[in-house]
């Protein structure tokens, strides 16, 4: 079990099964490489601006176009995605997507079968750690992993809590990069 | 044959209980319903929208023989699973829920019965006849007098006994069935919820019968603090009618300002136009730590627990007047009261005094001793500037806000004299005071707020009780046709994200013509917000239960005048019996009454037990992103579910394919993603072409202005003929609808659940 104390003691966990920390962007690319059925769930925060005026939606663009990875647009996302020329591949509200995914028989975005990596990006941490839980309970079928700044102990991997921004966008950029670079 | 005599002999008790020989309607299947009397109903409910579990936790802690962990499928040492222990966890919060009510029901009923008689007369005024739908419905008596209100209440409080104690270790191993139960108990608390209501009302002669209240002060800059201030704080008005009462007898009215916090407020506001509402709970540790109250008086429920703590810290007097939350105190109610007076004044002694007269004397008499020697200035601008400049931004308090936010930014900012982002900041604060106790610098934060919070005063409209039977003449058609959009019920606590969402939601819908209704701290945030013209939505719209109307029905209480208004639709427009007949009765609101409850700030159990009764009555509920931590919701599989219903016209089951409503339990995480959502959630089945067309148009316009300028991905689901699609949107939904081979499908005369599942109840008996 893991010691890590995730940045928002709401999320503090309760129990036995903590996800697997991992701080290197090319084990994550790794990762993500090996998935057959990947899907990436977009949230509101990356809505937000980096210092530099990007949109933090565009890391999450980048991540997707790198291995082809269906975007799944929640709350109000599907608005800026689209502006930025991208289609997502399904709308589900954070809630709605993860209760098809806990099902083994849905088949997923793509009509191809249920998704084997689904990857948590700019959800509230709160709700987005209580999907996770939900997924970690009730979809054994399925690897989960988050991209945002923060450890969220309920998914099956994580990054650690990033004490500065630059560093956190680092990485995205690394991870960026290693899902490039191909096998 | 032994089972089928003690079925007579139950029977024949329910039937004496509640005066089946009066026949004011004949009794109908399930006059005061066990838990498995309606099991059947819940079941097809839950088929259709599964519950959804997020668990808190991976273990369960319940008993000795843990701690048992949950994960990858293993069960506890008792045998119970992680999908059960949440289940178990639920039916629990609605049980303190709908006992927090129930309970505070029966303290009023004994409280009034005492004063007036068990024989004093229900009567809600000249436009209510049907006084009680959820007591009538679920119980099945019409209760006439105060003492009939404890033959309901008699009920709910055994079938809580039962209920808990199928929460013990090793028993049920259903998460089905123990969500079955917690739909139960939250039926049973929206008779409670009535019971109380009632009371105070016949008890209290609280407005009833009238839809324009009078418009009273909000904000604790309205509060005079020139004058000796006592604080009521919590949801059971015994305490503060009977302090007014006393300072109505003494003339002392316009010398003391009586305010008031959370539901509390809103009751007492129905008693004296002159109280004020100082705010929902999230404003209750700001307002303590001002020192503006001279006495603070709790009585029950959200009144937090370290309420004697914090007065002590301002030197606010307290007494604590109901048994629910004594804090350990002195019970001085057998004390003579000057001895009690003398040590408060004297001593700075806090104590429990439950006897309402005596502590609205104790209260109005220390107020008035100890005002004049109380400071109570706010915090200035130059003053928070200084406090503020302790502030590291370590970040320390975001890990612990339960909004996530970086207060140590707003603070940091102020010490630049900078109070742009804390005045944002104040917006989202619930109040919880985490952030100050985890601060390594012991930085004042709630007294810096104190400056982004300002002095601004609002209005807010008085809580006005039942809907009103002519009211429900008038827009029963409409509503079961759906041209009026739907009815949008927004309740509940303060755990919101932001509280200006509240009033943008009322803003939102009233202006497009649905009926808004309000109870509780919703009630309150709905009025916190001003327009351009300086006007808030009660100011804005009409009082009435119309389209487009805003109505605050009041406390928490009075949610069961919400539950109440759908089923008078059923039995005053469409002529139902309601009498021991919930199936039907849900059934034709499931179906017929386009209603959504939106609880967006829910923290506590008794909002749980409040939209879970909503959901046994076919009402859908739209959760904010907290309620996440409830662990269950109640969610459709949409293209994928079972969406068949019983033409009762033709006796012939068919498949609707629309998800209507989409689901019974919803948490939205932005209030942009919760505006379509609510309109969505407004469609049934039974919708007339005009109705759903013009359902269709809010949902396709709030989806064009909050989420995308496209279509809603599902809007194929809900088109079921030409006519259904939305005059300004034509073109654009045609060529969708062809694009994917939508092709229309046959009206259906009557849909009901009713012949889909097992039951008693014959399919004649939802023809109306």
């Amino acid at each position: 079990m893991s010691a890590v104390i995730p940045r928002h003691r709401v999320n503090v966990l309760t129990g036995i099964k903590s996800a697997k920390l991992i701080e290197d962007p090319v084990e994550y690319a790794n990762l993500i490489k090996k998935a057959k059925r990947p899907l990436l769930v977009v949230g509101p925060l990356l809505l937000a601006s980096t210092p530099d005026g990007k949109i933090l939606m565009e890391y999450a663009l980048n991540i997707a176009k790198a291995c082809n990875i269906p975007i799944c647009a929640t709350a109000q996302t599907k608005g800026k995605i689209v502006e930025l020329g991208v289609q997502p591949d399904c709308v589900y509200d954070v809630v709605e997507i993860v209760n098809a995914l806990k099902d083994p028989d849905w088949k997923g975005v793509k009509k191809e079968g249920n998704h084997d990596l689904v990857m948590f990006f700019g959800i509230r941490s709160d709700l987005g750690n209580q999907g996770l839980s939900t997924l970690k309970h009730f979809a054994p079928h399925l690897k989960t992993m988050t991209l945002c700044k923060h450890y969220f102990p309920h998914a099956s991997y994580s990054v650690p809590n990033f004490k500065k921004d630059e560093k956190w966008l680092e990485f995205l950029e690394g991870l960026i990069a290693n899902l490039r670079k191909g096998d | 044959m032994a089972q089928v005599k003690e079925i007579t002999r139950k029977l024949e008790e329910i039937h004496k209980k509640i005066k089946a020989e009066i026949p004011w309607e004949p009794v109908g299947p399930t006059p005061m319903p066990e838990i498995p009397d309606l099991r059947q109903w819940d079941m097809r409910l839950l088929k259709t929208y599964a519950p959804f579990y997020a668990p808190f936790c991976d273990l369960c802690c319940f008993c000795t023989y843990g701690k048992c962990d949950l994960t990858e499928g293993r069960r506890g040492a008792c045998g119970i699973d992680i999908a059960t222990q949440q289940a178990r966890f639920v039916l629990l919060a609605c049980l303190m829920g709908c006992s927090a009510h129930a309970a505070h029901g029966g303290h009023i009923l004994e409280f009034l019965i005492e004063r007036h008689g068990p024989d004093k007369k229900i009567d809600l005024g000249t436009f209510i006849e049907v006084e009680a739908p959820n007591i009538r419905t679920v119980v099945g008596m019409k209760p006439e007098t105060l003492g009939d209100l404890v033959i309901a209440l008699d009920y709910v409080f055994k079938e809580i006994g039962h209920l808990l104690d199928s929460c013990h270790t090793g028993q049920e191993g259903s998460a089905l069935d123990y969500e079955s139960k917690a739909l139960h108990a939250s039926m049973l608390d929206h008779v409670g919820m009535e019971v109380a209501d009632i009371a105070q009302i016949v008890g209290f002669g609280y407005p009833t019968s009238v839809a324009d209240t009078p418009l009273v002060e909000l904000g604790w800059g309205a509060i005079d603090k020139t004058k000796p201030v006592i604080l009521v704080s919590g949801h059971n008005p015994a305490t503060s009618t009977v302090l007014i009462d006393y300072l109505r007898e003494h003339n002392l009215e316009d010398q003391v300002e009586v305010c008031g916090l959370c539901c509390t407020a809103l009751e007492t506001t129905r008693y004296s136009d002159k109280a004020k509402i100082v705010g929902p709970l999230s404003r209750a540790l700001f307002f303590m730590r001002t020192g503006v109250a001279d006495v603070i008086m709790t009585d029950e429920q959200c009144i937090r627990t370290d309420t004697p703590q914090e007065a002590a810290k301002v030197g606010s007097a307290m007494i604590a007047c109901l048994d629910k939350a004594m804090y350990g105190l002195e019970d001085a109610t057998e004390t003579d009261t000057d001895e009690i007076v003398r040590r408060m004044v004297d001593n700075k002694e806090q104590f429990a005094i439950l006897d309402p007269a005596k502590a609205a004397e104790v209260a109005v008499r220390v107020a008035m001793k100890i005002a004049p020697e109380r400071k109570k200035g706010w915090l200035t601008e130059e003053e928070a500037i200084e406090l503020a400049k302790k502030c590291t931004n370590c970040r320390m308090c975001e890990q612990v806000c339960p909004n996530l936010f970086n207060i140590g930014g707003g603070i940091t900012e102020v010490a630049k004299g900078n109070f742009d982002l804390i005045r944002q900041q104040f917006l989202q604060c619930i109040g919880c005071g985490k952030c100050e106790q985890e601060c390594p610098n012991n930085v004042p934060i709630f007294k810096i707020m104190q400056t982004a919070a300002g002095t601004e005063t609002w209005k807010c409209r008085a809580g006005r009780g039942p809907v009103m039977d002519t009211e429900i003449r008038n827009v029963g058609a409409p509503i079961t046709l759906g041209t009026i959009p739907g009815v949008i019920a927004i309740v509940g606590c303060s755990n919101y994200p932001d509280i200006g969402d509240i009033a943008d939601m009322v803003e939102e819908f009233a202006k497009r013509r649905y009926i808004v209704v309000l109870t509780g701290c919703a009630a309150m945030a709905a009025g916190m917000k001003k327009d351009k013209d300086g006007l808030t939505v009660y100011e804005k719209y009409s009082p009435n239960f119309d389209a487009g109307g805003v109505v605050n029905i009041g406390s928490c209480v009075a949610n069961a005048h919400i539950s109440g208004a759908a089923l008078k639709i059923a039995n005053i427009f469409a002529a139902l019996p309601l009498r021991g007949n919930y199936e039907v009765m849900a059934d034709y609101v499931l179906n017929r009454v386009g209603a959504c409850g939106v609880a967006w700030g829910a923290y506590s159990q008794k909002a749980a037990s409040i939209g879970t009764g909503f959901n046994r009555l076919g009402v859908p509920v739209v959760l904010g992103p907290h309620s996440s931590k409830y662990r269950r919701l109640y969610l459709s599989r949409k293209e994928e579910d079972d969406w068949k219903v019983m033409d009762a016209r033709k006796r012939e089951i068919v498949d609707t394919v629309e998800p209507a409503p989409e689901h019974l339990a919803y948490v939205c995480e932005t209030k942009e993603k919760a505006m379509p959502m609510i309109a969505k959630l407004c469609i049934r089945r039974n919708d007339t072409p005009q109705g759903r067309a013009i359902k269709l148009n809010h949902y396709v316009s709030l989806y064009k202005k909050y989420i995308s300028p496209g279509l809603p991905e599902d809007l194929h689901l809900f088109v079921r003929r030409d006519a259904d699609i939305p005059l300004v949107y034509k073109k654009e939904v045609r060529e969708y609808l062809q694009k994917i081979g939508w092709k229309p499908r046959e009206p259906i005369g009557l849909p009901t659940l009713i012949g889909t599942y097992p039951t008693k109840v014959p399919i004649d008996a939802v023809i109306h």
